[in-house]
């Protein structure tokens, strides 16, 4: 039977819902699941862990283990995977199984495929991955048995609806912490104010490009996306110009996302950006030069200026949700 | 300091990119390097500048012919010298091959303070040949670098794109480092450096030249295959307003409030 080994990422008190989304596949398609878990405080996300199906919870837990470092944590995944006879190993495609994928595979001389958004499971598993900037899809096989290393994107799995869960304690097993490597020293965390909604996971996302001409228009929009309940996200220009911090980049290399509505303010459409943001539902794009390539996509364009677009929306909208006020 | 930088050269993904039974339609479709890798070149250049210019900038790229024209950019951009390795035995690397591959290459290479990649190639974005390299090569690893707070001789000090945040990390040389587009704006070449950098040089090493077992590469040393590739399925653009701002900011909400579920929820 196929036994996969899962890693499980923490934000602070919680297992990522990315991580769980992917134990409930592996749950869903009756695949044999165990987990490993690391960190700092962690111990109790095992209750969430078994039960959302993991069989075995590998238990790594200390103060040194609260930041991520890729040979400690290479190390871990290692002694892990020698537990047992896994086929394959499952990581969330995010800044850290970015980093880590690789660094495993060629630790156990494996194959990697990464950033999956879907595969086909007929003679052969066949993954699917973007590539080119999300412009075409790449449908990739491992050659041959032996282990074989998987990153997901968040959001391709479900995670179990509260009546699929299963009341139940699994086995946990500890691990012994590797020896920090010295060559690589985590000083610290930079940690950024992000917004309280996280872009990865909102319904609504609202954005700004360079066409918000600096922190006057950023402030402009805030209020838009407050108001809508929404996560408040940015284009690489705004980011690396110090407008908002790097983790509110919505694009290939900073975060996907995938909401039901999203408006872009002032974003052009770099197709760096577009990776980012084209699952989408509903696209919504202002922009005050009508050939800016959001246009291409967007469901809905205004070609104007986000200055005026902006306090309009913010006005109809709270006459929407206060009729009574106006 | 002396440095490495992996360059990859692809098709430029700005095109239009098309997809005919399942293989990728390279008529009419450009050169150029990853841009990412770009930018690994512009890391190399301040990391050596930053040291008084002590140390030597060294690209490496595996690809067929047209590489050279990427690797004659790189060297106009800055870099010291470059080496292509052509040979139609790495035709059908996956990641792991390339890495295999390069892990001979360097061993024979050398010395070496830093390897510096894009943190993905344009082409595949799959993100796997350095650090995978660096594992072959025994070195630590920092990608997806957003900025270097200190260079010295042994030692650098970077910020890494983590998920919560800037992770700040001491790095001892030698390492691999991956680079992220945040991490700076690559320098253009002038056209005076364009003309200089055809006299720098320039080493073409096929198989025969490099001792490396021909099954750690190409599709024998693969580990993944592409069985197709195919297009997504388009967005189609949708309907463009134009005009007074006060009225096409209204006319949108009011579509957006009968198609959206979610405008229903505000009115509660």
């Amino acid at each position: 039977m196929t036994k996969i080994l899962i890693l499980a990422e923490v934000k602070g008190a919680e297992i990522k819902k990315p991580s769980l989304e992917l134990l409930s596949q592996a749950k869903r398609a009756n695949l044999e699941a165990d987990v490993l878990l690391i960190g700092n405080r962690v111990r109790e996300q095992a209750n969430t862990l078994s039960s959302h199906g993991a069989g075995v919870i590998y238990l790594a837990e200390d103060p040194s283990l609260e930041l991520y470092h890729t040979l400690t944590y290479t190390a871990l995944v290692e002694d892990a995977s020698h537990q047992n006879q896994y086929s394959q190993i499952w990581l969330t495609a995010s800044e850290l199984g970015r980093d880590l994928t690789p660094r495993i595979a060629a630790r156990l001389d494996a194959g990697a495929i990464t950033d999956v958004t879907g595969f086909e499971d007929g003679d052969k598993w066949i993954a699917q991955r973007p590539a080119m900037s999300s412009k075409v899809i790449q449908h990739c096989s491992f050659k041959q048995q032996g282990m074989q290393v998987i990153s997901f994107r968040a959001g391709v799995f479900e995670t179990l609806a509260d009546s699929e869960l299963e009341n139940r304690t699994a086995e946990i097993k500890e691990l012994a912490l590797p020896k920090t490597d010295l060559r690589a020293i985590v000083k610290g965390l930079v940690k950024e104010s992000g917004g309280a909604i996280d872009l990865a996971e909102a319904n609504i996302v609202v954005s700004v490009g360079r066409g918000a001409s600096g922190p006057e228009g950023i402030e402009l929009v805030r209020p838009l996306a407050d108001l809508l309940g929404a996560a408040f996200g940015a284009s690489r220009a705004v980011c690396d110009a110090g407008w908002m911090p790097h983790n509110c980049q919505v694009g290939q290399t900073g975060k996907v996302v995938a909401p039901d509505v999203y408006f872009a303010f002032g974003i052009s459409g770099a197709i760096q950006h577009l990776a980012g943001m084209n699952g989408s539902k509903t696209i919504i794009a202002i922009n005050q030069d009508t050939e800016a390539p959001i246009f291409k996509v967007a469901d809905y364009g205004i070609v104007g200026d986000l200055f005026k677009v902006v306090p309009v929306l913010i006005e109809e909208i709270k006459k929407i949700k206060n009729p009574s006020a106006t | 300091m002396n440095i490495i930088v992996l360059l990859k050269q692809v098709v430029d993904v700005e095109l239009n990119i098309r997809v005919k039974d399942g293989e990728l339609n390279e008529e009419g479709l450009n050169y150029v390097i990853s841009s990412w890798d770009e930018t690994a070149i512009e890391a190399a250049l301040q990391f050596k500048e930053a040291l008084d210019g002590d140390g030597e900038v060294t690209l490496i790229s595996i690809g067929p012919e047209r590489a050279e024209k990427s690797l004659r950019k790189g060297l106009a951009i800055g870099a010291d010298k470059a080496i292509h390795i052509l040979d139609s035995a790495f035709d059908g690397s996956d990641s792991f091959a390339y890495a295999k591959g390069l892990s001979k290459i360097l061993k024979q290479q050398g010395p070496y303070d830093v390897i510096l990649a894009g943190k993905q190639a344009q082409d595949t974005d799959a993100g796997l040949t350095a650090s995978m390299l660096a594992e072959f090569l025994d070195l630590p690893q920092v990608t997806n670098i957003s900025q270097a707070d200190k260079v010295e001789a042994n030692q650098l000090t970077l910020q890494r794109k983590g998920d919560h945040g800037n992770e700040v990390i001491e790095l001892s040389l030698p390492a691999v480092i991956t680079v992220s587009d945040s991490f700076a704006e690559p320098r253009l070449a002038s056209l005076r450096a364009i003309m200089q950098a055809k006299k720098k040089p320039l080493a073409t090493f096929s198989l025969a030249d490099l001792d490396i077992d021909p099954n750690l590469i190409g599709d024998a040393g693969s580990k993944t295959t592409v069985e197709r590739w195919s297009e997504p399925e388009a967005r189609q653009a949708g309907e463009k307003f134009e005009g007074d701002e006060v009225e096409t900011a209204k006319q949108v909400l009011d579509l957006l409030v009968n198609e959206t579920k979610i405008f229903a929820t505000l009115s509660n």
